[in-house]
C-alpha cells in the first residue's frame, strides 16, 4: 500500500515532521511525497533511508515526488539485525574498477559507449566480490545527471558497492553539481582503494 | 499573549543565521557594483570580509559591522543575548574592540505583546555591557516576522586587522566553538530538542568571542574569521579561495554537537546547509570516510559560532591549551594549511 503526503508549501522542518508522525501512526507502509524545495527533498530523503527505507527520488512538476519503499525482503533493516550482512554469491575477494573513459576500448566511439554501458550493466555479476566502482576523466559522466547509467550504480550502492567519482574530474567537465550517485573522491581515496583493494580492474 | 508562553521560533519562517540569504544569490545582487573608492578605507565589501576597517588616523582605524536575524530560540532574554554576541562577534575576530552598538529591529507590534521586545532588548543589553561596549541608539520597525540585531562600531590598530586571507602554508587551523546550532534550531523548532540540550546550545550561542580574540592575541595569528551563516566550511572557502594554499581538516576532529548529528541523519536540516553546499561543494573534497551526517553538520549554517583561527604550526598546541585554560573547552585544532590542492579543502 502507497500512502501519497502532500508537503508542498512547507517549511523546513515541516515535511520531515509530517512524515515522521504518519509513519508513527501507519507502520511498514511504503510513502510517496510531494515536495516542492530540494532543502525538503534532501531532508524528507535522509529520513526515510534513516527509517530503513530505499528512496527514490521523481522530478515533478513544481517539485519533486520522493518515494520511500520498505518491500518485502527488499532491505533488512539493521536494527532488528545488526549482525546480520546481505549475503550475495562471492568469494569474499575485493575488485575495485577503475572507468577511465566514457567509452571502452579503441576504434570506433560510438560502439566503445555502448560497450560501456554494457560493462557497467553487467558489473553486478561479480556479486559481492565487487567492491568499488571509481570513475576518472570521461568516466565521470556515468555518474551524472542524463546518464543511462545512473540507476544501474544505484542499484550496485544499495548492494555495498562503494562508487566513486573523482571530485576533479567533476570539476574539469563541469558536472559536479550534476552528480546523481555515489560519493565525490580524490586521487588519494584512489590510490588508497588500489591498495586495500584484492585486484583492480581497469577499463 | 504572555511573555511566558509565546514561542519565538514558531512565529518566523527561518530561524537565526540559517535565514541568511544564500550566498550566490547574494553575489548576484553584489558583483559588479560601482562601489566609492578611499584609501583610507582598509577593508571594504569587495574583500567580503568579517567587517569594514575605515582608518581614521596612523594608529586608529574604526571597525564596523551589522548583523540581525529571526529568533532561533523561544526565550526572548536568550534571543537577545544570542544576537548580540553574533554581532558582536565580527569585531574580534577582526582583531578590533567594540564601543558603540546600535539596535536595529523588526517588530509585529499588532501580533506581538511589546514586553517581550523589552526583554529581547534587555538580552541585548546583558551582551553589550558584559563587552564594555555602550548602546547609543537604534530603529525598529513594524514587520510581520520579529527580527534583532545590532550595529557595531569598534576601534582597531590599522596595522594590526586581522583578515581571513592572511593564510600561510602548514598553519594550523583552531575552532573555538562547537557546530550544529543551524541543525539543534531546527529540532528546537520542530519541538524535538529537550531543555538541558537547548540551555547547552544557547549558552554556546550567547558566548562572546571575546575571551578567544583576546587570547589569540598573544600569539602568531596569521588569519582569523568567525563561523557564522555560510556553515564551518563556508567561510572556510573564503579563507582559502585564492590564498594560493590548501587546507586539510579532520573532520572528527572538529566539535559538534552530539544531538546535532544524530538529527542530520534524521534529516532535520536547515535549507541554509543545502545552499551553504552548493555554493562551495566544488572547493570541497570529502574522503569517503567521512559519513553525510558529518557533511551536513560541516556545512551547517551556524548563529553566533566560534572563531576560526590560523596561528603558526609551533604555537598551535599552546594556543590551544590558553584556550582550554580561558574556559573555551571545546577549543580544538581541526585541520592545517597545505601547499596543494591550492584553494581547495580536503576533509578527511
Amino acid at each position: 500500500m502507497m500512502k501519497e503526503l502532500d508537503c508542498r508549501g512547507m517549511n523546513c522542518p515541516a515535511p520531515v515532521l509530517h512524515v515522521r508522525d504518519t509513519l508513527a501512526k501507519e507502520v511498514s507502509i511504503d510513502i510517496a511525497v510531494l515536495v516542492d524545495n530540494e532543502a525538503a527533498r534532501q531532508n524528507v530523503s535522509r529520513f526515510l533511508e534513516h527509517q530503513s527505507y530505499q528512496v527514490q527520488t521523481e522530478p515533478q512538476e513544481g517539485g519533486f515526488r520522493v518515494v520511500g519503499t520498505r518491500g518485502e525482503g527488499a532491505y533488512v533493516p539493521p536494527a532488528a539485525s545488526p549482525t546480520q550482512e546481505v549475503i550475495r554469491p562471492g568469494t569474499g575477494k575485493k575488485i575495485m574498477v577503475l572507468v577511465t573513459s566514457g567509452h571502452m576500448g579503441h576504434g570506433d566511439d560510438a560502439l566503445g559507449d555502448m560497450l560501456m554501458f554494457n560493462f557497467i550493466k553487467t558489473l553486478k555479476e561479480m556479486g559481492s566480490d565487487l567492491w568499488c566502482v571509481a570513475f576518472v576523466n570521461s568516466g565521470v559522466s556515468f555518474t551524472s545527471k542524463g546518464s543511462e547509467a545512473v540507476p544501474l550504480l544505484q542499484e550496485l550502492v544499495e548492494n555495498g558497492v562503494q562508487i566513486l567519482a573523482c571530485g576533479a574530474c567533476l570539476a574539469y567537465f563541469h558536472i559536479l553539481d550534476k552528480m546523481q550517485v555515489g560519493e565525490v573522491t580524490n586521487m588519494l581515496d584512489i590510490v588508497t582503494g588500489m591498495k586495500r583493494a584484492d585486484s583492480v580492474i581497469t577499463v | 499573549m504572555s511573555n511566558d508562553t509565546v514561542r519565538l521560533t514558531q512565529s518566523v519562517k527561518g530561524a537565526g543565521c540559517a535565514a541568511k540569504i544564500a550566498p550566490g544569490i547574494l553575489d548576484k545582487a553584489l558583483c559588479g557594483l560601482d562601489l566609492p573608492v578611499d584609501p583610507n578605507l582598509l577593508v571594504g565589501l569587495e574583500r567580503a570580509d568579517d567587517a569594514a576597517v575605515y582608518r581614521v588616523s596612523d594608529d586608529l582605524a574604526l571597525v564596523q559591522t551589522v548583523d540581525f536575524f529571526p529568533p532561533m530560540v523561544d526565550d526572548p532574554f536568550s534571543f537577545g543575548q544570542i544576537a548580540a554576541a553574533n554581532a558582536l562577534s565580527d569585531i574580534y575576530a577582526m582583531g578590533g574592540v567594540p564601543k558603540t552598538a546600535m539596535n536595529i529591529v523588526a517588530f509585529p507590534a499588532s501580533t506581538m505583546d511589546i514586553s517581550i521586545l523589552r526583554t529581547i532588548i534587555e538580552g541585548g543589553l546583558s551582551k553589550m555591557r558584559e563587552a564594555g561596549v555602550v548602546l547609543v541608539g537604534g530603529h525598529t520597525v513594524e514587520d510581520s516576522e520579529l527580527k534583532y540585531g545590532l550595529s557595531v562600531t569598534g576601534y582597531i590598530h590599522p596595522d594590526r586587522i586581522l583578515t581571513k586571507r592572511s593564510l600561510q602554508c602548514s598553519d594550523r587551523l583552531i575552532l573555538t566553538k562547537p557546530l550544529g546550532t543551524g541543525i539543534v534550531a531546527t529540532a528546537i523548532k520542530a519541538g524535538l530538542a529537550d531543555q538541558a540540550l537547548t540551555n547547552r546550545v544557547t549558552q554556546a550561542m550567547a558566548t562572546l568571542n571575546r575571551d578567544a580574540a583576546l587570547i589569540m592575541n598573544d600569539f602568531s595569528v596569521h588569519a582569523c574569521t568567525d563561523i557564522t551563516g555560510f556553515g564551518f566550511l563556508g567561510h572556510l572557502a573564503e579563507m582559502v579561495v585564492d590564498s594560493g594554499f590548501g587546507v586539510r581538516i579532520s573532520a572528527s576532529e572538529v566539535p559538534m554537537f552530539p544531538e546535532a548529528l544524530e538529527w542530520a541523519a534524521m534529516g532535520l536540516i536547515p535549507a541554509g546547509a543545502y545552499n551553504n553546499r552548493s555554493f562551495r561543494g566544488a572547493f570541497v573534497y570529502f574522503a569517503t570516510s567521512v559519513p553525510q551526517r558529518v557533511q551536513d553538520l560541516l556545512f551547517d549554517p551556524q548563529t553566533s559560532g566560534g572563531l576560526l583561527i590560523a596561528v603558526a604550526a609551533g604555537e598551535a598546541e599552546r594556543l590551544v591549551a590558553a584556550l582550554i585554560a580561558g574556559g573555551i573547552d571545546c577549543a580544538a585544532i581541526v585541520g592545517e594549511v597545505i601547499a596543494k590542492p591550492i584553494d581547495r579543502i580536503v576533509v578527511e
